[in-house]
């Protein structure tokens, strides 16, 4: 029993601590791939450093609501940490206090309040940024209501947990067409949803054309930490719900030793490295699309899930 | 689990998944805005249909089946494409946007609409066959793309898309087909073949013909005979 | 072995019309091509008159009463079209152009070849590949004189027909597959099916005859597939037209209705019911669309659309008297329809517009144009002593004896709304002073006219319009016993006897 609150806080502690090695894996393959050299792997921890040790400057004009954001943005991804599977693939000590809708309400909550700060603090790019993202945000949740009730309905529950076990235990179900139709759909969500190319350009210092940046415009010092590193979580969490649910349910550790689980803490970095592997050769081989196109975008990704939940349904 | 028994739902799950994706291109085919792709989107149907067919060959050990798979590849993927590239010429293809007769994201929600019918319609049907794990698969998702084309007919005001809609109905007839009718004689297979052959040769002769008396082959735009 | 004859004869003159061996080769080789079809076709008829097959090939090719009926048409028509196409190509295409007469009289053999093997095959899945061929050799028929309206026309006839096809062919697989779960070895023709359809699953056989409904519906002209047609009719080059409307939509209608038989009962019957419902719309929504036609040749192709839709009601009013007069329709219309579109041609060639209203008194501009438009279309709108009015009579007759009094009474509306629309417009255009009155693209009078010269017309078509009006006035009054046997065991095989 006790064992399971520890691997729970140790799946916290590795989502904490490599999150933001693998953002600056991700900026640094996307580097190589466009022959430049890159920043280093782990410079994301020495901005956060670096980050801590500055001054918090606040404008006059702002609510609490400025205040507390960053630390919703930077506990929600970890709340949902304790929901998912991260390094083990059977239910750990608070994995059934919510489930995958549960996850992604939370999720939408710390979204929410970045959206809200963006508008509190008077600065005319914020609620620019702030009503596009909205945007991509209402018009990616019809995608992940039909994901998860497609999964939820195939596999028979709501916990991630269960929900993986369907897509392994006879290898013949990873390609049931609905399943491949909906990792198309994911990962479609996922790019809308954490702001890469082709919806939005993470790279871009041009505050008209930023979609999922201008969150954090104007947040320094402590605040700006914690915003990068929540958001770099959130990305890490998204990863472990697509790879660990949908995709790649291995190399999760079985048994309750200490041996076995911290052998899954590499496994997972593995997969997750090979996944920022496919979503940088997406993102250097397509341009970004204008905005108006984003709804096409996630028009595709609702037709995509709609049809796995049809091919799905029927082939029951 | 018994060795057939696996292979059997190897198989099936195989031919399901050339199923969903061949689903996935039916509608690709109606919201893709560049002419290209389309065509090259067509390609991979066709690519699809001769995987449905070389499965359902092999499980129902029929040697017609293999040989529709055979000049699917050699008619719908080679030639066919070959065809419409160079009679239509290239400068069409170049063109990056296709208009519409209703946006994308509602002609994509009108897909959705026509594949659930399409299911609504088939369920009945393979029901009260009886039929198998096959039938079950192949006949919605044929009945589908078919409606699907015919709507891409209709939405497109391009030449191009329109010929590939016309070919994407055949196909998913042909999908359908593999499984319903695996045991069609073989002379009727050749000519259908043949004639799918000679419906993207006379369509294409028509757009060039279309382009050089016209100068575009956006055929939407030809109203000079509508009634007032 | 007749029918094999058929279709090389067919054949062979399509890729000889294609030798460069002067001017006249090409029509010449149609002309003699069409005769021997036709005389074959007529001994196939004559040998299905007691009611036997002609086989050549079991279960592939062979000809019962009704499949020798159609084929006794298409070859009549197809040789009328070919005497009237050496004059009229002859006087419309220049003499320099022999490059495009030659591949017109070649696609024309193909187009008759296509047609000729619609009624031959008996193999449903050969003749649906024919009904294709049908569409795509005659495409470039209708698109003959490379007007920017002719290519529309042409367009909308290939996407359409083509659509109906891929439908027609899903239905048919579906047959296919209901007939090998109920007789797994049964041939897949069209007896083969009427034997085993009382032991195909209702839901199969329901479904695969809609989507063949509608599918080859969409080729016959039923509204509201139909909007191809008055395009495609009207620009192609009129004995193309005579083909077209005569016998092609004919040709795929024979194609629905052979399914008739497969639905057991009498006039209740589930595709008797559906043959009503579209037949009905199609007839008045033809008759009221020809009413405001403004191109004497849409005019006959609206007309054609009506016919089609009575042809259907008679087919599903499902009495036998209702079926003989379907089958003394087919033939009325197509000779008929054909006259029409002969001197539809006529006038063009006398006139130089296809204007209704900008041509007064044409029976004054050309007295042989003039009457042959007359009697054309007093014989397509039902006027005794004319065929048409004899089948539409019957086919009235057998449905009030048969207590149809809904069906009947609509169908005799719009079959006199027909009869004005098309009387008010030819009489526009034959009576009257003689000149033809100029007009600009939108079709609006432009205050001049000019009182043309006469033109004179080519003596084969005026030996194609005399041999076409003689069934058109014959079998109104008198139908010889021949025509009789064979019109009575094709009605026989639409019901089960």
């Amino acid at each position: 029993m006790s064992h399971r609150i520890i691997f729970n806080v140790m799946q916290v502690i590795t989502v904490m601590a490599f999150a933001p090695l693998i953002k600056g894996i991700l900026t640094r393959l996307k580097e190589n791939v466009q022959s430049k050299r890159g920043p280093s792997a782990f410079q994301p921890y020495r901005d956060i450093w670096k980050l801590f040790h500055k001054d918090e400057v606040v404008s006059e004009h702002c609510s609490w609501i400025f205040r507390l954001t960053p630390f919703v943005v930077f506990i929600t991804p970890i709340f949902v940490t304790l929901l998912i599977p991260v390094l083990t693939d059977y239910p750990l000590f608070f994995a059934f206090m919510g489930d995958m809708l549960g996850g992604g309400f939370i999720l939408a909550l710390g979204g929410f309040f970045a959206t809200l700060a963006a508008i509190d603090t008077g600065n005319p790019y914020g609620p620019m940024g702030a009503s596009r993202t909205r945007m991509v945000g209402f018009l990616a949740e019809p995608v992940f209501m039909i994901v998860f009730f497609t999964v939820s309905f195939i596999a028979g529950s709501t916990i991630p947990y269960i929900v993986q076990k369907h897509w392994v235990t006879p290898l013949a179900n990873f390609f049931e067409p609905s399943h491949i139709l909906m990792l198309l759909a994911f990962l479609m969500l996922i790019i809308a949803e954490t702001g890469r190319i082709p919806v939005d350009n993470p790279s871009g210092h041009f505050e008209l054309a930023m979609i999922d940046e201008s969150k954090g415009l104007e947040y320094s010092g402590r605040g700006a930490a914690l915003m990068k590193w929540g958001g770099a979580m959130k990305f890490f969490v998204l990863c472990c719900i697509f790879l660990n649910v949908l995709v790649a349910p291995w190399g999760l550790a079985h048994g309750t030793t200490y041996g076995e689980v911290l052998l899954a803490v590499p496994l997972i970095l593995i997969k997750i490295i090979i996944f920022v592997l496919v979503l940088v050769a997406i993102e250097s081989s397509l341009a970004k699309l204008r905005l108006f196109r984003i709804t096409e975008f996630l028009g595709a990704a609702f037709a995509t899930s709609v049809a796995a939940m049809i091919t799905g349904l029927f082939f029951m | 689990m018994s060795e057939p028994d696996l292979l059997f739902s190897f198989l099936s799950k195989l031919n399901a998944l050339a199923g969903g994706v061949f689903l996935l291109s039916a509608f690709g085919l109606v919201a893709i805005r560049q002419m290209l792709t389309c065509l090259r989107l067509y390609v991979f149907q066709s690519l699809l249909l001769a995987i449905s067919a070389l499965i359902l060959g092999y499980h129902y050990g029929s040697i017609h089946l293999f040989v529709v798979a055979g000049l699917t590849i050699i008619s719908k993927v080679l030639v066919i494409p070959w065809l419409l590239r160079h009679t239509v010429g290239y400068e069409s293809y170049a063109k990056r946007e296709i208009s519409q007769v209703i946006n994308i994201p509602a002609s994509l929600l009108i897909a959705l609409g026509i594949t659930i019918l399409s299911y609504y319609i088939a369920g009945p049907l393979v029901t009260a066959a009886g039929a198998g794990v096959f039938e079950s698969i192949n006949l919605p998702i044929g009945m589908a793309s078919l409606i699907l084309g015919a709507f891409t007919v209709t939405v497109r005001r391009e030449a191009v898309p329109q010929v590939l809609g016309i070919l994407a109905m055949e196909n998913g007839a042909f999908f359908a087909g593999v499984s319903i009718a695996p045991t069609l004689p073989f002379i009727a297979e050749l000519a259908a073949a043949f004639a799918v052959l000679i419906i993207a040769l006379v369509m294409g002769l028509l757009t060039m013909k279309i382009r050089k008396t016209l100068g575009k082959t956006a055929v939407g735009e030809l109203i000079a005979l509508k009634e007032d | 072995m007749e029918l094999l004859g058929i279709l090389i004869i067919s054949a062979l003159a399509a890729t000889l019309s294609l030798i460069p061996a002067g001017k006249r080769f090409g029509p010449v080789v149609t002309l003699i091509a069409s005769l021997a079809v036709f005389l074959l076709s007529l001994r196939i008829a004559l040998a299905t008159i007691t009611g036997g097959e002609v086989v050549a090939a079991r279960d592939w090719l062979s000809c019962d009463s009704f499949s020798a009926l159609i084929l006794l048409l298409v070859s009549f028509v197809g040789l009328a079209a070919a005497i009237f196409s050496w004059g009229y190509i002859g006087a419309t295409v220049e003499a320099t152009e022999d490059r495009k007469i030659r591949r017109y009289y070649s696609r024309f053999n193909l187009f008759m070849f296509s047609m000729l093997a619609v009624a031959i095959f008996s193999h449903l899945a050969l003749v649906w590949i024919a009904v294709e061929l049908t569409t795509l050799l005659s495409v470039f028929l209708v698109s003959f004189e490379s007007t920017p309206e002719a290519l529309e026309a042409a367009w909308k006839y290939v996407m359409l027909t083509c659509m109906g096809a891929a439908l027609a062919l899903f239905g048919i697989l579906l047959l296919y597959w209901g007939m090998s779960l109920a007789a797994p070895q049964a041939a897949f023709t069209w007896a083969g099916l009427i034997a085993a359809s009382p032991k195909m699953s209702p839901a199969i056989l329901y479904t695969a005859f809609l989507f063949i409904l509608i599918g080859f519906g969409t080729k016959v002209g039923i509204v509201p597939m139909h909007t191809w047609l008055p395009d495609a009719h009207s620009q192609a080059p009129s004995p193309i037209c005579a083909l077209l409307s005569g016998v092609e939509t004919t040709t795929v209608l024979y194609c629905i209705m052979r399914l008739l038989p497969m639905f057991p009962g009498s006039a209740a019957s589930y595709a008797g019911t559906w043959f009503i419902i579209f037949g009905l719309i199609s007839a008045g929504l033809a008759a009221f669309l020809l009413i405001q036609a403004k191109d004497y040749k849409r005019l006959f192709a609206f007309s054609t659309v009506e016919h089609m839709g009575i042809i259907l009601v008679g087919a599903g009013l499902g009495s036998f008297s209702a079926h003989f007069g379907t089958m003394l329709q087919i033939v009325s219309h197509s000779i008929t329809k054909s006259l029409c579109f002969f001197a539809a041609g006529a006038t063009l060639m006398a006139t130089g517009t296809r204007n209704i209203s900008a041509i007064r008194g044409l029976i004054r501009i050309s007295p042989l144009a003039g009457i042959f438009m007359m009697v054309g279309g007093l014989g397509i709108a039902g006027a005794p002593p004319f065929a048409v009015f004899l089948s539409e009579f019957s086919i009235l007759k057998a449905g009030i004896m048969n207590g149809q009094y809904l069906v009947i009474g609509l169908l005799a509306l719009f079959l006199v709304v027909a009869f004005f629309g098309i009387m008010y417009q030819i009489n526009r255009m034959v009576f009257g002073s003689a000149e033809i009155v100029m007009m600009d693209e939108r079709g609006l009078l432009f205050g001049r006219s000019i009182i043309p010269k006469r033109n004179i017309l080519p003596l084969t078509c005026i030996i194609a319009l005399v041999v076409t009006i003689i069934p058109v006035i014959l079998f109104g009054i008198y139908l010889p016993e021949q025509l009789y046997q064979l019109l009575y065991h094709a009605a026989a095989s639409l019901g089960r006897m």
